[in-house]
């Protein structure tokens, strides 16, 4: 197998989920041409399309982009990267309503203003909620990009790896076209990463299978720092039972005194948690404790429970009347009246590739934006900073990529590394494929990662996971799969597996570095913030010996 | 094989580089609880890692990765649930190209929509 398609571009855009959308129409603003790959087909698959639709902006009168900043760092524990917090609260209300432009829509309250909800942690009501959630955001941008004639969309495309010209700099990608099965060259001026998160690497998440980190790792063989890889933010609920429901979540915060006043429940019936009820990670450590002490029920979860409320049952089935619980009911579970499932799954990734205001990596013309990108949040971040970041860091990427793309003449991919990489995949076919037990493999990995990485680490776990990360690669290395041309899913689901296993032993190691808790990050080992040495970053570089794990001061 | 533990799967099978057209194969999938037609496909690429589907889901029956045709009819794979004991017919959606068994390129409409597609 050997490049035989090759495109041309001033600004590629890696991944098509808000981010990437917003990154490629402000490039293409700019006057920049521009290539969309996505993974998947375009606006019906990743990350953003299960995002419920809270977005932040300090618009109400008493709000402020002062107020939103110290939100943001108050509520991540004290370790976002201030120069990103900032930018990140001062751009949120300019980004937000832009998105109008694109055919996105809003929430409107009875005097036709935004609604505005006011969730934990923000010292004013900022949640503005986009219409049809994050399908509706990205349908908005979607239909924008495709009938921008400087944006050229690549879907069902996966990446597989990134191209420098011959001084090291981001010059574009390689990557399979699913539609055709050509291993294809992309050629760029200058390169944004917009790939997502990695939350699938845990047993349980809330997110597609998408999350597989793939631009993650791509930036991290390039030599892009990280930051905070161990930052993942978990959600209480997500269910574990039944098998095609799992992945989706129940509200936590429903389960509130002046909510529908429910609780979780262990295997004999008694309530996990405390009221009024604490505040996430605190339940969340709770929850991961009953578990742990065999306190769970047949799959692992503990009984999230409304069907007694004291509100009655018409208050619940009002609460219960959105689309995600109606998506539940189809599958012949009622949360209104049934013990559902839950456990703590992985929701958001909080570090990720290190940026700066401009979004620009340590490698020149590599940019990246979020979910990939960090870290603004700290160690636990607000409801509706995901998708706000998307538009404030998805736009700055797009317009700093184009600024590089005019500056840059272009020496273009080295032709060596491209026929690398391509020999790199070329290597994994083998008519009889064989070697490893993909699906074996895939389990064990994330099996592990939920067990050591998730709620609750301790150093002896971590280390076994980083042991474990190291051994999944040395047999994936002995992987191969047939060449089945169009749509070769086990080629797809090799690389994909390779990149999450490289990414385990990244978190594994950020987490083990990092001895205390803060956050999300729970060290059952160190179980206090220790600020005196851990007002840092956790820093992880690529040497030729393997990742250097280190720490980096905070910014700002 | 009890029954009750089992879902009976056809799916159709298409290799572009071989086939002139597609056919079904039939898989048993053992199952005690009902499953939507989305984790079954995934169980039936379980049995037969050279079958194909797409595996994205927006967990709200919304975005539409997963349409396939369900017994004739074109429908949502996570949200069509099939009880053990049953026997279900899965094929592409017919309003699109097909690349590989059940996977449909989205960016390909079929002209006559709803009409049985190939």
């Amino acid at each position: 197998m050997k490049i035989t398609a090759r495109h041309q571009t001033d600004v590629l855009v890696i991944g098509a989920g808000a981010s990437g959308l917003r990154a490629a129409l402000a490039a293409a603003g700019a006057g920049a041409s521009v290539i969309l790959t996505n993974k998947g087909p375009l606006a019906r698959s990743g990350i953003t399309l299960t995002a419920a639709g809270g977005m932040q902006a300090p618009l109400h009168p008493d709000d402020s982009a002062a107020l939103f900043y110290d939100d943001i760092i108050a509520c991540g524990c004290g370790l976002a990267d201030g120069d990103l917090a900032r930018t990140l609260a001062e751009d949120a209300a300019d980004r937000v309503l832009e998105t109008e432009r694109y055919g996105v829509t809003f929430v409107r309250d009875a005097a036709g203003g935004y609604a505005l909800g006011q969730f934990p942690g923000q010292s004013r009501p900022r949640n503005l909620f986009v219409r049809g959630g994050g399908i509706g955001l990205a349908a908005g941008l979607a239909k924008a990009c495709r009938s921008h004639g400087g944006i050229k969309v690549i879907d069902d495309f996966l990446v597989t790896g990134l191209v420098p010209d011959t001084r090291g700099a981001a010059a574009g990608a390689v990557g399979l076209g699913l539609r055709s099965g050509e291993l294809t060259l992309l050629a760029a001026r200058a390169v944004v990463l917009a790939t997502g998160g990695c939350q699938w690497l845990w047993a349980t998440n809330d997110c597609p299978a998408d999350a597989t980190g793939d631009g993650i790792v791509y930036a991290h063989r390039a030599g892009a720092e990280l930051v905070d890889m161990e930052m993942v933010l978990f959600y209480p609920s997500v269910l574990v039972w039944p098998p095609s429901l799992k992945g989706a979540f129940v509200h936590y915060e429903f389960l509130a005194s002046d909510v529908l006043d429910g609780n979780i429940y262990d295997n004999a019936g008694r309530p996990v948690l405390p009221k009024p009820l604490p505040v996430r990670d605190e339940a969340m450590r709770l929850l991961a404790r009953a578990i742990k002490d065999g306190r769970g029920g047949p799959h692992g979860g503990l009984l999230w429970y409304v069907g007694d409320s004291p509100k009655g049952a018409a208050a619940v089935a009002a609460k219960l009347d959105i689309l995600q619980y109606n998506y539940i009911r189809a599958h012949g579970v009622d949360p209104a009246t049934d013990r559902v499932e839950v456990a703590p799954g992985a929701h958001y990734l909080m570090g990720g590739i290190h940026i700066d205001p401009d979004c620009r990596t340590s490698v020149a013309g590599l940019f990246a934006a979020p979910e990939c990108a960090g870290n603004f949040d700290g160690a636990n971040r607000l409801a509706g900073n995901g998708l706000t970041a998307t538009q404030v860091f998805g736009a700055r990427a797009g317009l700093a990529a184009s600024r590089r793309a005019a500056e840059n003449g272009g020496a273009g991919p080295d032709p060596a590394a491209a026929e690398a990489e391509a020999a790199r995949v070329a290597a994994r076919l083998d008519k009889n494929g064989g070697g490893a037990d993909l699906a074996a493999l895939r389990d064990r990995l994330r099996a592990a990662v939920q067990e050591y990485a998730g709620v609750g680490r301790d150093a002896a776990g971590l280390a076994r996971l980083a042991r474990l990360a190291g051994e999944t690669r040395a047999e994936l290395a002995a992987a191969r799969v047939p060449d089945t041309g169009v749509f070769n899913q086990r080629l797809i689901e090799l690389i994909e597996l390779e990149n999450m296993a490289e990414i385990a032993g990244l978190v594994a190691g950020c987490a083990l570095l990092r001895a205390e808790t803060r956050g999300h990050h729970i060290r059952d080992d160190f179980p206090a913030r220790d600020d005196d040495n851990w007002l840092r970053h956790t820093l992880v570089t690529r040497t030729s010996a393997g990742p250097l794990f280190a720490t980096k001061p905070l910014r700002g | 094989m009890d029954n009750s533990l089992t879902i009976t799967v056809k799916v159709f099978r298409f290799d572009p580089a071989a086939d002139k057209s597609g056919r079904l194969e039939q898989f048993a999938v053992a199952s005690a609880a009902p499953l939507s037609v989305m984790a079954l496909l995934a169980k039936v690429r379980e049995l037969d890692a050279t079958f194909c589907c797409r595996t994205s889901t927006c967990f709200k029956g919304r975005c539409g990765s997963c349409l396939v045709r369900v017994n004739g009819k074109d429908a949502f794979g996570c949200t069509t649930l099939v009880k053990p004991g049953e026997t279900v017919v899965i094929e592409p959606h017919s309003r699109y190209a097909v690349l590989r068994d059940v996977v449909v390129d989205f960016s390909r409409p079929l002209a006559a929509e709803g009409e049985g597609g190939q």
